[in-house]
């Protein structure tokens, strides 16, 4: 079968990874302008969570489950405790407080389950291939794809059909309108963080039995994500989505024009997308 | 007096380059904190003096050191010219990025100048006939002035370029300082403070901005041109993420908007990453948390603490001295 197509099924799935990873953080940032350098990290340990639930033998599907749900909370506490105080200070210190505790995460990462990466095993109802005619194609991947485009449909109908999804809609057109309507914006400001790192961690779970856990991939996804949202516009759902489509089919079909330069270009891609549109493909100006 | 007076962060700057072989054993950590210094120089005239905050540091840092690499290993040329042509790179360069950051504020500018900075990384990575990829460039020259060695230092020494290094450390704190003091330096002030209102008396703030950027970038590739001569090589770590994430918190750890606080930051982060890494193999885990309690509780970086120190205690002794500050 035509290996281009088959990179480009390929980069769908990887896109639909990188929407996850990339969504979470585009909200937050569009309610509060907050950059997130911890957000790669709740990939990170998402990843790690479910590679740990299925060494001990749960099912990869309860795994799918509690891991983004436990990050969630996670994050939620973190958010309260720790990010909320510097809210109201430059942005240099909301990467300084990140970046802090991205490491944090990271080392303790290493510590528990050490430097070197593994990987996590296809559950068993999705190993071997499916094939139709001359398609064939891991059934793990296909699922992951369908999977995603549900829980994306889903975090969809979130955003435009309740309240909260509204609000959070409003808040990132101007947060102070929002509070003077007697809606608290913190309130929703800590769910949207938590939702946006349970997503964040999903996409992990969901990377784990493709990519493996390694304590480094934190870092590369938080890049991808960051890229995701230039390349989408900021705080926009759709421009999440389409960027990262857009990265992850350049970055698949390019692995096998120039295996080397296949990261390059989703940059050289970021770089086009501006030129042409300042403000991102989705963004307002 | 006067001159004195002004120019009393460069005395300081000076005498900490004096202070810096007493209190340290080791050569090429004291030459590390002056190169990793002359970096959070560039970074702070950005971030503290025009407001831009800028993610992509580490861009200028690994293409001096490449340049440097390149010209001094593949195409033969002298250290001097290479240093200069490293420091033309990194203007350029700069500018360049600079163009297409500028367009953008805050947090946006940072996530964009954070993703050119890895758009330059994996070109580097790209690149092998010309970078040597993922090993690097391998001997790059030292070099070594025989006027040194008269005066007793060994030319094997890290002292000797330790002393080379501190000499180009205070040749550019004084031309930073001139800057910033100058009417250039002075609008780049009020962009920072109010972009808007430069506009609108008349200031063309872009090209202010780029200059601003083209400036950093001479400075933070003349750092990175140097980290090659140190280590005698040009690896792929120097333009990587980690590299624009460490520039970036020293500038901020040290406190923004007085040149003397980047040295502060830089000496402090490379110490403490020195001393922490010899009690635990995972002394990230603690500069994480020294990270954390920095952005909750100094919001003035050490510069400004020290500053607070000094306050209470001129305070303590004259308590009409706090008006006058």
């Amino acid at each position: 079968m035509n290996v281009y197509l088959l990179q480009i099924v390929n980069g769908i799935g990887l896109g639909m990874l990188y929407f996850l990873l990339a969504v979470g953080l585009s909200i937050v940032f569009g309610l509060l302008r907050f950059v997130n350098f911890a957000h790669g990290a709740f990939y990170l340990i998402g990843a790690y969570l479910a590679y740990q639930l299925v060494h001990w033998g749960v099912s990869f599907w309860l795994a799918l489950a509690v891991a983004p749900l436990a990050i969630g909370v996670i994050a939620w506490l973190l958010e309260k405790a720790l990010l909320r105080h510097v809210y109201d200070h430059p942005h240099e210190f909301h990467i300084l407080i990140t970046v802090g505790l991205a490491l944090v995460i990271q080392e303790v990462v290493i510590l528990i389950w050490g430097p070197i990466g593994d990987n996590v095993d296809v559950p068993s109802t999705l190993q071997g291939v499916v094939i139709w005619g001359s398609f064939i194609y891991p059934k793990y991947r296909l699922f992951v794809i369908g999977f995603t485009a549900i829980f994306a449909l889903a975090l969809w109908w979130i955003l435009e059909g309740t309240r909260i999804g509204s609000a959070v809609r409003a808040g990132s057109e101007s947060t102070e309108t929002v509070s003077l309507l007697g809606i608290n914006v913190f309130r929703i400001l800590s769910l949207v963080f938590a939702l946006g790192a349970a997503t964040a961690a999903l996409a992990g779970v969901l990377a784990a039995p493709i990519r493996g856990v390694d304590p480094f991939m934190g870092l590369e996804a938080l890049s991808v994500a960051f890229v995701i949202v230039v390349v989408g516009g900021m705080g926009s759902f759709g421009g999440a989505l389409i960027g990262g489509l857009l990265i992850g089919i350049i970055q698949s079909v390019m692995s096998t024009l120039w295996p080397q330069g296949a990261q390059l270009m989703i940059y050289v891609a970021m770089a086009a997308v501006l030129l042409l549109r300042p403000h991102g493909l989705m963004g307002r100006g | 007096m006067k001159a004195l007076q002004r120019h009393r962060f460069l005395l300081l700057a000076a005498f900490a380059t004096v202070l810096l072989p007493m209190v340290l054993r080791s050569g090429s950590l004291g030459t590390e904190v002056l190169i990793y210094g002359l970096a959070a120089l560039g970074c702070n005239l950005l971030l503290g003096y025009t407001g831009l905050l800028s993610f992509g540091q580490g861009i200028f840092f690994g293409l001096g050191s490449y340049a440097v690499g390149i010209l001094t290993t593949r195409a033969g040329l002298p250290v001097v010219p290479s240093v200069l042509l490293a420091i033309v790179t990194g203007a350029v360069a700069a500018t360049l990025v600079g163009a297409f950051a500028i367009r953008q504020r805050g947090a946006y500018f940072v996530m964009l100048t954070l993703a050119f900075a890895q758009m330059f990384y994996f070109l580097a990575y790209s690149l092998p006939s010309l970078t040597g990829g993922d090993n690097g460039l391998l001997n790059v020259p030292t070099p070594s002035l025989g006027l040194l060695a008269r005066l007793g230092i060994a030319p094997q020494s890290p002292w000797q370029f330790y002393t080379i290094t501190a000499v180009v450390f205070l040749a550019v704190f004084w031309l930073l300082e001139r800057v910033t003091t100058s009417v250039f330096g002075r609008t780049l002030l009020a962009i920072r403070d109010n972009e808007a209102r430069a506009l609108a008396i008349g200031y063309d703030t872009r090209h202010f901005k780029l200059a601003a950027f083209a400036i950093s970038g001479a400075v933070t590739a003349l750092a990175g041109a140097f980290h090659a001569m140190m280590t005698g090589i040009a690896p792929l770590s120097d333009i990587g993420y980690h590299t624009s994430e460490m520039i970036l918190v020293m500038t901020v750890i040290g406190g923004t908007g007085n040149l003397f606080a980047s040295l502060l930051g830089a000496a402090f982060y490379l110490l403490m990453s020195d001393w922490l890494s010899t009690l635990w193999p995972r002394w990230l885990l603690l500069l994480g948390l020294a990270l954390i309690a920095v952005s909750l509780f100094l919001h003035q970086g050490l510069w400004g603490l020290g500053e607070k120190l000094a306050g209470l205690a001129r305070g303590r002794r004259n308590p009409a001295g706090e008006h006058r500050a």
